[in-house]
């Protein structure tokens, strides 16, 4: 196992692969079953794993933790990951899944969310390779509310196909989903987002904002923005702003002197700093950077 | 690079010819601006006013059909943007562009980076100082640091932002395009302060405006009176009085002008070639 260096200094870690478990963090796993009862930060870390097809992750009743998921593989690969969310739980799960190989990704990953339940999804995809990626969210208890984050960054000529459902499936749920699309090279992008608002489930909210860059002429980037609702006492709304860089913005931070390469990498920063903003741990933090700052060299120094 | 500095400055605008989509906008103007002076530029709606400061900057959107700009001599309209800017001309934009997720602090910073030579590095600590001193001086508030640029600014702290990004910058030769618009009183003293306490031998300012209350508080040396693209006439403080009570007729009157429908004109948004 391959465990990243500053994991590898993480009182709390997690890290596994087919052979091999370490359980730093002392959590009650069995087989594929992973149970947090604690508070805390957790670190995962899932190298080359296929043992099983599906792990499961419980958050126990009225506990707050925050987990931090990295994935490595190395061949191509399906997988599913449930998270279950018991009473006046909260999860922030910040989710990076990262290929050696150029690989193909299959990825489900489920959240049932119980009364109260509250969880931020921090799903940083700077993913080498092709992926599909099926975002499930169950808001089964009266008040459960999620916020998902995306921040996707596409070079080469990857392909990444994500679905994400929100359901609201009970009264006063609230979700609001926000993309960060950057597509470069021959990157496509393909998002459908979905909000389902069932019947007599009054004073639910739920919101998508979607925006993204694109930063060659042969990339794509394509959003449905979707929203199924059958209930009439409820806030929703959706949007999407897809475009290429906005020359305004170009002109006016060449007009205080930095170069058009700066300027440019201002204006990604501007969509990648929002995200990366929002991570607590430091090196989390300088991992992602570096892998975002990597891909967009790469792009420099193919042009 | 060694400018020139204090009266040695020179900004000249010779015979400009200036066009948008085959609009010819600037029609044989000319102005000289010397280090330390301060010249207002005053004219009714669609005469070229702004049109005078993005040409001067570099707008990829207007392109010159004739004449020159020369800054301490030397031709600049083969400089590109960001060129025009490092050479020490600065554009006070009427309507300040928001960038989001770009925080005022790493903007400015990256603007000073630029202006610097490979030996030298940025003083963090000193920069620091500078930006709150000169927050401070605009009364913007704590926290303008993390503020995305210009995102959620009203319309008067947009502005007062672009006077902040000139202190820090020190231009050598700065174009204030209706930097009064938006502002209320107080704003605009505060405003016509802090400029005013930029002014020295190496710095030549640019005022464009509609109305006296700007120069009430900051002085100019030499005001001019633009109508149809080109500077018509140029006098000092009795101009500004003159139009303030009765208008822009009595200059057409006098020199003969006749009237040109001529409307504002609007920048969506501009090609990405500078």
């Amino acid at each position: 196992m391959k465990i990243l260096q500053f994991l590898k200094e993480k009182k709390t870690l997690v890290a596994f692969d087919n052979q091999q478990l370490i359980n730093n963090a002392k959590i009650k796993i069995k087989n594929n079953h992973l149970d947090f009862t604690k508070e805390n930060d957790y670190f995962v870390f899932i190298d080359n794993y296929d043992k099983y097809d599906k792990l499961s992750f419980n958050i126990e009743k009225d506990i707050n933790v925050r987990i931090y998921l990295i994935t490595y593989q190395n061949k191509n690969i399906k997988i599913e990951y449930d998270f279950v969310l018991n009473e006046s739980s909260k999860l922030e799960l910040f989710t990076n899944f990262n290929t050696r190989k150029n690989n193909d990704l299959d990825l489900k990953v489920n959240f049932e969310l119980s009364e109260n339940a509250y969880l931020k999804l921090m799903n940083a995809l700077v993913y080498n390779g092709n992926l599909n990626l099926l975002t499930r969210v169950n808001l089964n208890g009266k008040k459960a509310a999620c916020e998902l984050e995306v921040l996707n960054i596409g070079h080469q000529n990857n392909n990444f196909t994500v679905d994400q459902f929100v359901r609201h499936l009970n009264k006063s749920t609230v979700s609001n989903i926000n993309n960060s699309l950057i597509a470069n090279q021959m990157a496509k992008l393909n998002y459908s987002v979905s909000g389902f608002i069932a019947k007599g489930n009054e004073l639910s909210k739920a919101h998508q904002n979607n925006k993204g860059i694109m930063l060659s002429d042969k990339c794509e980037i394509e959003v449905e923005p979707k929203l199924f609702i059958d209930e009439y006492n409820v806030e929703a709304s959706h949007g999407a702003a897809i475009g290429q860089m906005d020359e305004m913005q170009l002109y006016y931070l060449l007009s205080r002197g930095l170069t058009e390469q700066e300027a440019r990498s201002l204006i990604i920063f501007g969509y990648t700093n929002p995200f990366l903003s929002m991570i607590e741990d430091k090196d989390i933090k300088r991992m992602l950077t570096s892998q975002i700052t990597k891909v967009m060299k790469e792009k420099a120094n193919n042009e | 690079m060694v400018f020139a500095g204090g009266i040695n400055m020179t900004l000249e605008i010779k015979d400009l010819y200036v066009s948008i989509e085959d609009n010819l906008i600037l029609k044989g103007l000319n102005l000289k601006v010397n280090g330390g002076e301060t010249h207002a530029i005053m004219g009714p709606n669609g005469t070229g006013k702004s049109t005078l400061a993005q040409i001067c900057m570099g707008h990829p959107s207007y392109k010159i059909e004739s004449g020159d700009i020369l800054l301490d001599g030397e031709s600049i309209i083969d400089k590109t943007v960001d060129e025009r800017s490092r050479l020490g001309l600065f554009l006070a934009m009427q309507n300040p562009i928001e960038v989001p997720g770009v925080t005022n602090f790493d903007f400015v910073k990256a603007a000073v980076q630029t202006r610097m030579s490979k030996d030298e590095h940025l003083r963090i600590g000193r920069f620091i100082l500078k930006f709150e001193k000169a927050s401070q001086d605009l009364k913007m508030g704590q926290g303008l640091a993390h503020r995305f640029l210009n995102q959620g600014f009203s319309g008067g702290e947009k502005k007062r932002n672009e006077i902040l990004q000139m202190k820090m910058l020190n231009p050598r030769f700065a174009f204030l395009d209706e930097i009064d618009s938006g502002l209320d009183v107080d704003a605009l003293k505060l405003v016509g302060q802090n400029v005013t306490e930029l002014k020295s031998n190496d710095l030549g300012l640019v005022l464009i405006t509609h109305y006296q209350r700007l120069l009430d508080y900051i002085t100019p040396d030499f005001v001019h009176i633009m109508i149809n693209g080109k500077i018509v006439k140029t006098g000092k403080d009795e101009l500004i009085k003159r139009i303030d009570q009765e208008g822009y007729d009595w200059v057409k009157k006098e020199l003969g002008i006749e009237e040109e429908d001529v409307k504002p004109y609007s920048l969506g948004v501009c090609p990405s070639k500078h």
